[in-house]
């Protein structure tokens, strides 16, 4: 209990949190909406994307492509994506808890491991656990951009054509509803079509049966297709966690900021009974220092 | 003493009774001395009464101030009252070994009289400055938490400070199961206006414990004076001098280490508050007596080791609402070598015993006296407390996640620490199940400096609760895995 003054204080400074808490939960807020409306837009176009695949492997019996034969994985290489900011729940530490499990099996089965990580979160934290980080990003805030995450893509294509990688994992945060979000594992090469075979066949209607004839020809087609449908993968991955970071934000913020009012609260409730405790022992000590002298 | 003067009486009359003081006038040639025990033995209408007071004040005019202690049912004007020419004196010696007393040094225990060859009288002085002893030796109890941090000094006094119902009797009752069934001297237990039933379990607890395996059980080495709750405020004033002073003799003549247990001194501050008032006095701080520092400090200067012998000392000190900063703790506090400090908080996660880390502290956690290697892992123990504790305002509004990674590393093995300071208790054996735990220093010190290097990090939490050295949180760690 003992003193007020401190209490006061220490409610003063939980006031100050709970401030920024509140801002912070009012602008993750407005940026959500924006970056979700970002994903939504970009959804359509990866699904459209997916489906003509979808097509393309329906009618074709004999598809093959460099990007999608899988080879054994002697080098791997890793992309973690996190935020630049913390403050958002445990965004940030599940990507990274996802990441090194991912690294510890890569390293367990003495795979070599290129790892490039998005976010100083995710950088430091990283480092933090004896990971070194081949690559660095910090630009990609709440709105990453397609240009700036295809050069990206183009270099993970290339060194997977030259046979530099074996394949490429994405760890990121999924955005499954504004409740769920969950950090994952996601193999974008070799591309595995019909990744999200249900979305696609729920839109896709009777489409396969439908009668495709390729010019010039199968091959320059998926030429074509499969960079641009990996490129659009990547690209999701990037907004999803860009959304996973604000909705996260703002759950994190929100409790931060109820969490602050109870310790607000409770802070005043001592703070008002210490208050009491003293002036009741101060009347009562005058009180007995009249009686005593009267006597 | 007490019969030699009895031959010339000098009585006087009952003029007041106000609660449990009362004024007696005297001749102004035969006025009773400061201190003096008075005897009333009246018959009066059929209600007997046999009453002893101690004279506290002259009032001027021949009459004297008492303090009555016992009850003062049945006491009237006019009854005369005889002084007895000396302090209350209690027995002292081999005799009271064995024996159960109250606070005037009359056997309790229906185990007839006590044929003891001395009586002291409970008020003496301390004993000077020059024979006092300079030794500082550490004095091992084998509880990991009070070893580490707040280590107990042979011949020196050590509080136990906790709000109501922390385990404060709970801990006295431990110690006592570990230091007197351990301990060649004799022990003294001083119940001061606590329940009278903890004191009949002790009693009988001491019949059954045996001393190491010499097949003697405790008791024989212990005498106890109990002034518990149901007595006057007089009486509880007063039963800690009683059983001090049995405790003198046996510091003083035998010269072996000498214990003595105090539950709870805050009651003898109490039981001081209660009568100031009724003898008159000015209330002070918090309406407490405003002699309150010199009682205790009376009190406690006697608790003391010299050249002679050692009382090494534990007292209970309830700490009133929780309230460290109440002046009757207060005044305990600066009179102890250790101090323990139950907390609230700690005893809610179901952490025994609950004694605060931070808050407790002890004279000799110093490198001089327990050397570096103790001294440094008890502090690192408690800077990572510490950090824990800042940290914890953080935690409850952002969550863990917003840490950097130093400080949720700290956080991950305070946590490991705040549980690894529980350890079972012999004397709660029957409750909860697990045999007591006796932890070498050493292997307190080897466990936390491990922990603190992080070399048990892998553990879960649970499997630091309530175990020895930590070896044995290892092999519950096991235990649990293969449950699940």
């Amino acid at each position: 209990m003992a003193n007020a003054r401190a209490l006061d204080r220490r409610r003063s400074s939980v006031r100050n949190i709970r401030k920024i808490t509140r801002t912070m939960e009012l602008i993750a807020t407005a940026r959500f909406k924006k970056a979700m409306d970002r994903s939504v837009a970009a959804r359509d176009y990866t699904l459209q994307l997916a489906k003509i695949l979808e097509n393309i492997a329906a009618v074709g019996e004999d598809l093959s492509h460099p990007l999608l034969e899988s080879r054994p994985a002697q080098r791997s290489a890793v992309l973690v994506l996190t935020g630049n900011r913390g403050l958002c729940g445990g965004y940030n530490s599940n990507a990274v808890k996802q990441a090194m499990g991912l690294l510890s099996q890569w390293a367990s089965s003495d795979t070599d491991t290129h790892v490039t990580v998005s976010g100083k979160r995710g950088i430091s934290a990283l480092k933090f656990r004896g990971i070194t980080i081949d690559e660095e990003h910090h630009n990609f805030e709440d709105k990453p951009a397609f240009i700036e995450v295809s050069p990206i893509g183009t270099s993970y294509l290339n060194a997977y054509t030259r046979g530099d990688i074996d394949r490429l994992d994405v760890v990121y945060t999924r955005f499954v509803n504004i409740a769920k979000q969950e950090a994952v594992v996601e193999t974008l090469l070799p591309l595995k079509p019909a990744e999200d075979k249900k979305i696609i066949s729920s839109h896709s209607g009777n489409l396969a049966s439908e009668e495709y004839d390729f010019y010039p020809s199968a091959e320059s087609i998926l030429e074509e297709i499969l960079p641009a449908s990996f490129q659009a993968r990547l690209f999701k991955c990037f907004l999803d966690s860009a959304v996973s970071e604000q909705v996260a934000r703002m759950v994190a913020m929100k409790g931060a900021t109820e969490n602050a009012s109870g310790i607000i609260s409770d802070l005043s409730r001592r703070y008002n009974r210490a208050r009491q405790t003293q002036i009741t022992g101060e009347i009562m000590e005058i009180l007995g220092g009249v009686e005593a002298l009267k006597q | 003493m007490a019969t030699a003067i009895a031959s010339e009486k000098k009585n006087g009359k009952v003029t007041q009774v106000i609660g449990s003081t009362f004024d007696v006038e005297f001749p102004e040639s035969t006025l009773p001395a400061i201190y003096n025990a008075v005897r009333i033995d009246a018959d009066h209408k059929g209600v007997k009464l046999e009453l002893v007071g101690e004279v506290q004040q002259h009032l001027g005019g021949g009459k004297v101030r008492c303090v009555a202690l016992g009850s003062t049912d049945g006491l009237i004007r006019g009854q005369e009252v005889v002084d007895t020419g000396s302090p209350v004196s209690v027995p002292v010696g081999p005799a009271t070994l064995g024996r159960v007393f109250n606070m005037l040094g009359e056997p309790i225990d229906n185990g007839g009289d006590v044929n003891a060859d001395e009586r002291w009288s409970i008020h003496r002085d301390a004993p000077p400055v020059s024979e006092l002893s300079t030794k500082t030796e550490l004095f091992e109890t084998g509880i990991k938490v009070i070893d580490l941090l707040t280590p107990f000094v042979r011949g020196g006094k050590a509080g136990l400070f906790g709000g109501a119902g922390l385990g404060k009797t709970v801990i006295l009752t431990e110690l006592i199961a570990r230091i007197a069934s351990a301990h060649g001297g004799n022990s003294v237990f001083a119940g001061v206006g606590e329940r009278t039933r903890e004191g009949t379990d002790l009693w009988l607890e001491m019949q059954d414990a045996k001393i190491g395996d010499t097949g003697r059980s405790v008791i024989e080495q212990t005498c106890m004076v109990f002034g518990q709750m149901n007595e006057p405020p007089g009486a509880r004033l007063r039963v800690a001098l009683s059983a001090l002073t049995m405790a003198e003799y046996f510091r003083d003549t035998t010269g072996t280490d000498t214990l003595l247990f105090v539950d709870n001194i805050f009651r003898f501050s109490q039981a001081g508050s209660e009568v100031s008032a009724l003898l008159g006095r000015m209330p002070s701080a918090v309406g407490y007596q405003p002699t309150l520092a010199t009682e205790m400090g009376a009190l406690q200067e006697r608790i003391t080791s010299t050249e002679k012998g050692a009382i090494t000392s534990v007292q209970a000190v309830y700490v009133p609402a929780d309230d460290p900063t109440d002046p009757a703790p207060a005044t305990a506090f600066g009179n102890l070598d250790a101090f323990i400090y139950l907390e609230r908080s700690i005893s809610e996660k179901g952490i025994y015993p609950a004694v605060d880390p931070l808050a407790s502290s002890s004279r000799i956690l110093d490198p001089q006296y327990v050397g570096e290697r103790h001294y440094n892992v008890a502090r690192r123990v408690q800077t990572t407390l510490q950090r824990y504790r800042e940290l914890q305002d953080i935690i409850a509004i952002l969550g863990v996640d917003e840490l950097s990674e130093e400080d949720k590393l700290v956080v991950h093995r305070a946590r490991r620490m705040e549980r690894f300071l529980s350890q079972p208790f012999l004397v709660a054996e029957v409750f909860t199940g697990k045999p007591g735990e006796i932890t070498s220093l050493e292997d307190t010190i080897r466990s936390f400096e491990e922990i603190a290097a992080g070399k048990w990090d892998h553990l879960p939490e649970q499997a630091f609760m309530y175990v020895g050295p930590i070896e044995q949180a290892e092999e519950q760690a096991k235990k649990m895995e293969e449950k699940v």
